[in-house]
């Protein structure tokens, strides 16, 4: 155990291992950025109200602005584009293009990842536990009923279920 | 310390951790879920310290019953507390608190021992938990263990008894199952809103009699703080509309809040009044 100005760590990003030297006090969402080229993660706000920068961090969608890339060493982390093939997320990309629930798009990874970690853990929600799981994601675009809807429907068509 | 000022130290144990805060001294910053420390990192708030992270610990996770008291660990988070079958049935108030706590991701990383230590007069953990009188267990090399009333714990915004080296390892309460809870949390929206004031109540009913209530305002004050005129008015009363509105009155006179951006002190004052009517018919109902 050592005091250090610079920590290597290892972040599984989309299931390839991520090594770098990080500063103490970087944030995972840069470590992703910068040194992962995780692009696909935005930066709305860096400081835990806009939701752009949501990652799922082992089995929980997380704020990466809010979290130290030292303490994601040795942990797994999927974005969007690590999800590609994942049937659900697949299904909610589908149901968001046709319910019309991305204009500009910068909410939308984080959106997406949030709807998906919910719909693991919460199957089969009514509509208001959708709109509290989707709380902590701001969209300056849509007014959120189209997003809703576009959760809504997966969970109705129940491609839910552990695909 | 490096150009940016800061270091990093990450001890795979409670006692390491002792020992690592014990030397670091004024230096050492405690780093749980880092849902205020990395904003204040940003904001500058936070300066040149080395961040000894403590978010792996799993010594310091997890609820636990013995006997008649509920012990939380210091690391566990709210959305622990929120799936907690045992925070829900023995202590209704801080499950409900939970609830309104910023947004399901924050609630992910946000741990009980940070929201505690973070200090604030607003705090959504905290409130509840000083109307459950709870006590804070905090350890250092220094001065050993030190059980402290959470009543007794803050000082101020941002300020408490803890000194440096000191580690908040859990916090424990006697369970409330036979009690009537009630929080509310008064934000400018649903969702991430500071509290402009809120309330936790925790009633004990004999009958329609209250034998025994507790109530704790947040937001409302320096610190959140303990509404004890109103409480001793209360005990004994039957609930009647009469003496709901004269408790109404009477806890507006318990509260110091200040004027800011969100809300004024005379319009924090007036909502004390109706939080504690809304509370205390939801705890009725
Ligand atoms: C977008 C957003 C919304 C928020 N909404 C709310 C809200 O609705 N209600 C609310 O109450 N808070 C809210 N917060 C504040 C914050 O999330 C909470 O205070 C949280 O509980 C802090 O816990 P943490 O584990 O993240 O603490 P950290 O950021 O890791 O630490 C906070 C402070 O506590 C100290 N500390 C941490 N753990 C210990 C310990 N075990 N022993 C001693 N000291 C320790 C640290 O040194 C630091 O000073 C919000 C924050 C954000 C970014
Ligand atoms: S960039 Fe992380 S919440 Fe806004
Ligand atoms: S689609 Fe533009 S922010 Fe949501």
């Amino acid at each position: 155990m050592e005091i250090m100005r610079e920590i290597t760590v290892t972040v599984n990003v989309n299931g390839i291992p991520v090594r770098a030297a990080v500063s103490p006090q970087e944030s995972l969402l840069d470590f992703l950025r910068y040194r992962a080229g995780a692009t696909d993660v935005k930066c709305g706000c860096n400081k835990g109200d806009c939701g752009t920068c949501t990652v799922i961090l082992e089995d929980r969608a997380v704020k990466s602005c809010l979290v130290l890339a030292a303490q994601a060493d040795n942990r797994r982390v999927w974005t969007v584009r690590g999800l590609e093939k994942d049937p659900l997320m697949q299904a909610l990309q589908e149901s968001f293009a046709t319910h019309g629930a991305v204009q500009c798009g910068f909410c939308t990874p984080g959106m997406l990842l949030t709807a998906k970690n919910f719909l693991e853990h919460n199957p089969k929600p009514d509509r208001a536990e959708i709109k509290e799981a989707i709380a902590g994601n701001l969209c300056r675009c849509t007014g959120y009923k189209k997003i809703v809807d576009a959760i809504a429907a997966v969970a109705a068509s129940r491609t839910g279920d552990r695909a | 310390m490096g150009v940016s000022g800061f270091a990093y130290i990450s001890p795979s144990t409670k006692e390491e951790t002792l020992t690592v805060l014990s030397e670091a001294g004024e230096k050492g910053r405690i780093v749980a879920g880092s849902t205020n420390v990395l904003p204040d990192i940003r904001a500058r708030k936070i300066a040149g310290c080395i961040l000894v992270d403590i978010s792996h610990l799993r010594e310091l996770k997890g609820i636990e019953i013995a006997g008649d008291t509920v012990t939380i660990g210091s690391l566990t988070t709210i959305s622990e507390l929120l799936q907690s079958a045992v925070i829900a049935k023995e202590a209704g108030v801080l499950w409900q608190a939970c609830r309104c706590f910023a947004d399901p991701l924050v609630r992910n990383r946000a741990t009980i021992g940070g929201n505690i230590a973070n200090a604030s007069p607003a705090a959504d953990g905290v409130v509840p938990l000083l109307a459950l009188e709870a006590t804070v267990n905090v350890e250092s090399k220094a001065r050993g263990k030190r059980a402290i009333p959470l009543d007794e714990f803050f000082t101020g915004p941002g300020k408490s008894v803890l000194e440096p080296g000191e580690l908040i390892t859990s916090v424990s309460f006697a369970k409330t199952s036979a009690m009537k809870s009630a929080f509310i949390k008064f934000g400018l929206r649903k969702a991430m809103a500071i509290s402009l004031a809120s309330i936790g109540m925790v009633v004990g009913f004999n009958g329609d009699t209250i034998a025994r209530v507790s109530i704790a305002l947040g937001a409302l004050a320096p610190t959140p703080v303990r509404a004890r005129e109103t409480e001793k008015y209360l005990a004994g009363k039957k609930i009647d509309d009469e003496i709901i509105a004269r408790a109404s009155e009477l806890i507006k006179t318990e509260v110091n809040p200040i004027s800011d951006v969100r809300a004024s002190r005379d319009y924090r004052q007036h909502l004390t009044g109706v939080l504690f009517r809304r509370a205390i018919e939801a705890a009725l109902a």
